[in-house]
């Protein structure tokens, strides 16, 4: 049977519940699960930590602006090919010439076209059941790629290069396949229908709390209780980029060093606000806000 | 089975049809769909495409198992409070109470949403946390199975396991529920109340005093029909803050796709190399990188004014994002040999010296096209078929409502040189498309 049990998260990683349940369908369903949602919302860490906890292999396949579905099932190994039909025809030559030592193919038989199939994330997490099977950022990818998909999650099959052969998986032994998306482009609707959709919502100021303590456990939670109240406030303001969870870790990696007063102080005075905000304008509009009425930031962050 | 399903989400401009019945379907084989709230969950992963879609997914689950209407804009609490089906939830959940509480309209609210969004995962966490519970119990002797909580338990568990019923029985069951809830208009207290809140209308167990709370289903069911985030943009309605990111997804359009392949010598040869001298054809697909755009808008007059900054804001957009020449000029009411490339229409470009560029240049002129019949006159007329036969792909793109344009006779003039279009993300959408077939 396929790892259909439910998973809720593990130690260091909180997983949403709905996330979860979405999570536990695909697996159930056997369909790839797509995931969307603002960057920084813990995406790419679901299967990854799953796959932690659970002892199951993993398998990842990072999408890029010029990746192909060769790279992700297989891919010929035309060069090898080459070098060792070679061999043989110089073998041959150095057999008649009288020459004992032969040149070696590395055990590779050129008769035999499977030697020379290099395989990708798709073929071998097909191969070892159970196992996850991670697409990262699908959304990179050129539009094709995701309707060269189509074939592969639809009929759990993949045929490989030149040798033609053929890989299947039974329905009980799918891997668990995620696949993520920051929404850059848009997915063909033929492909979404094709998967388990589940869209992140951005954390609440509770749950972040939870996330944060997962991160920093030894955090004061009065050092957290006013990073938060800035952070959703940032958030509130209507940023043309607005911060995410990654970027609040990251300020909070840099307030934490110091001591709590020293911590509230900097965040007060938004210390290390760069790490927060990442352009030019929207820094300006906070800079023209905290001046306009300088009050609001330290009432805001004290009463708490 | 269900098979009024898929039209009646689509009416809500989701996308549903026979695979989504089928993997519903499947989903039940596999015991995922126990409670309404796994059905609400299990169509949400299969229906929805985009967090655009939750919102009208959310309605149209309303409207389909609980007979409940949400009307435009209103808050899930209200459109509850105020259905036939909350009234006999309400009606049946106060008899069964033993000693009644007073509750508030929003306290009951709150019961009725979480019944409807329970879910097989909320049962089981209810159930395992029972367990502990009891068997945490010092007081708890061996053997002692006369315990009110264990019986509740045993109630939960069977309410949560029907493997015992067939599938196709299962089946047969819902479809004759949802039948009822078509004809008998009795609320869909089938669905939920009546013995809880599994919608095969089994005894439930849920009641009596054990709260479930915090299902969360109902939380965020609440939470997307107060936030526009969750709905589709209107993409009929006149360009403005709300819609310029659609607007410019519609431009977006204006990259030509093509499926055009070309052998790429270059690749070819460095590839071959790589191989060892085995050369293979590498082919490259032919995109145009290209994009030059010109773009003529009215700002005189207060006609224009609403509109100019979602203008502005939207061609920015496109500016920064793909087409990186693009310019801009401005014009009072209609064009006769001059434009302005400032919105205060003090510098002057003579119209000859734009038609000297490149004809590859796209052309989007935006104005409201009304004015005195006296101003348009056989120059400006002269002007527009000047630059319509220079470059080919060139539209007029109004603000105005596309109902009104009938009524205005310089509109209807101007039409006739230039193809016009509404400045609506589908107006858009459809003015790149026609732009182009055009070579």
């Amino acid at each position: 049977m396929a790892e259909t049990s439910f998973w809720t998260g593990s130690e260091s990683y909180l997983c949403d519940k709905e996330l979860a349940q979405a999570f536990h369908m695909a697996r159930t369903l056997s369909m790839p699960l797509l995931i969307e949602g603002e960057p920084g919302t813990g995406k790419t860490e679901l299967p990854l930590q799953y796959a932690k906890d659970n002892n199951l292999e993993t398998f990842v396949y990072p999408v890029g602006s010029k990746s192909n579905v060769e790279q992700f099932v297989a891919r010929f190994d035309h060069v090898k090919y080459l070098r060792d039909s070679q061999i043989e025809i110089l073998n041959a030559q150095r057999e008649e010439k009288g020459l004992s030592t032969r040149l070696s193919t590395g055990g590779r038989n050129p008769e035999s076209l499977s030697d020379y199939v290099i395989k990708g994330p798709a073929v071998q997490a097909f191969q070892s059941p159970h196992s996850v099977l991670l697409i990262d950022e699908i959304d990179k990818a050129p539009r094709e790629f995701p309707n060269d998909l189509l074939y592969a999650l639809s009929h759990r099959k993949l045929v490989l290069p030149e040798s033609g052969e053929v890989i299947e998986v039974a329905e009980e032994n799918m891997p668990a396949i995620v696949i993520t998306s920051n929404r850059e482009q848009e997915l063909p609707t033929a492909f979404k229908g094709r998967c388990i959709y589940h869209y992140i919502h951005f954390p609440d100021a509770d749950v972040m709390r939870d996330i944060v303590g997962k991160h920093y456990p030894k955090v004061d939670p009065k050092i957290v209780d006013v990073a938060l109240d800035v952070f959703y406030h940032l958030r509130n303001i209507g940023l043309e980029r607005a911060p995410t969870t990654r970027e609040l870790l990251n300020w909070l990696q840099y307030i934490k060093q110091s001591t709590t007063e020293e911590a509230v102080a900097k965040i007060e005075k938004l210390e290390g606000i760069g790490a927060l905000v990442k352009t030019q304008s929207d820094l300006e509009k906070i800079q023209h806000m905290v001046l306009q009425n300088p009050d609001d930031y330290s009432r805001r962050s004290t009463h708490n | 089975m269900l098979e009024s399903l898929p039209a009646a989400f689509r009416s809500h401009e989701l996308k549903a049809d026979v695979r989504t019945l089928l993997i519903l379907r499947k989903a039940m084989e596999k015991n995922l769909v126990k409670t309404l709230g796994d059905i609400y969950n299990v169509l949400k992963a299969i229906i929805v495409q985009d967090p655009e879609d939750i919102g009208p997914y959310t309605r149209a689950y309303y409207e389909y198992f609980l007979n409940i209407d949400i009307a435009n804009g209103e808050r899930l609490n209200d459109a509850i409070l105020r259905s036939e089906t909350f009234r006999a939830w309400k009606e049946d959940y106060i008899r069964r109470q033993n000693n009644p509480e007073d509750l508030s309209d929003e306290l009951l609210v709150e019961r009725f949403l979480d019944a409807v969004h329970l879910t097989t995962y909320d049962i089981k966490e209810i159930v395992s946390g029972r367990e502990i519970m009891d068997n945490d119990d010092p007081n708890m002797k061996d053997g002692e199975v006369d315990n009110p909580q264990d019986a509740t338990r045993k109630h939960l568990e069977r309410m949560a396991d029907y493997s015992d019923m067939s599938l196709e029985e299962l089946l047969e069951r819902m479809e004759k529920i949802a039948e009822q809830q078509k004809t008998q208009h009795s609320g869909g207290s089938h669905w939920i109340g009546t013995g809880g809140i599994s919608p095969y209308g089994h005894g439930g167990a849920a009641r009596d005093g054990i709260r479930v709370g915090g299902t969360g289903g109902g939380k965020m069911a609440r939470m997307v029909m107060n936030d526009r985030k969750y709905f589709p943009v209107d993409m009929d309605s006149i360009l403005n803050d709300n819609n310029v990111d659609a607007a410019l997804a519609s431009l977006k359009g204006i990259m030509e796709e093509s499926a055009h392949e070309q052998l790429d010598v270059e690749k070819t040869i460095q590839d071959g190399l790589k191989r060892g001298g085995l050369f293979l054809p590498e082919l490259k697909s032919i995109s145009q990188q290209k994009l030059q755009v010109i773009l003529l808008i009215d700002n005189g007059g207060y006609s224009m004014d609403p509109y100019i900054v979602s203008i502005r804001e939207l061609f920015k957009k496109m500016k920064t994002r793909f087409a990186h020449d693009l310019e801009t000029y401005y014009f009072h009411n209609t064009i006769y040999d001059k434009v302005y490339s400032d919105p205060s229409r003090r510098d002057a470009v003579e119209v000859s010296r734009l038609l000297q560029k490149d004809s590859e240049y796209r052309l989007f002129i935006i104005g409201d096209a009304s004015m005195a019949p006296y101003e348009l006159n056989k120059y400006s007329l002269r002007t527009y078929h000047r630059i319509k036969k220079k470059f080919k792909r060139t539209v007029w793109l109004n603000p105005e409502p596309e109902k009104y344009w009938r009524h205005t006779f310089t509109l209807q003039v101007i039409k006739q040189a230039i193809e016009m279009y509404p400045l609506t993300p589908n107006g858009i959408e459809k003015a790149v498309k026609d732009m182009n077939k055009k070579k």
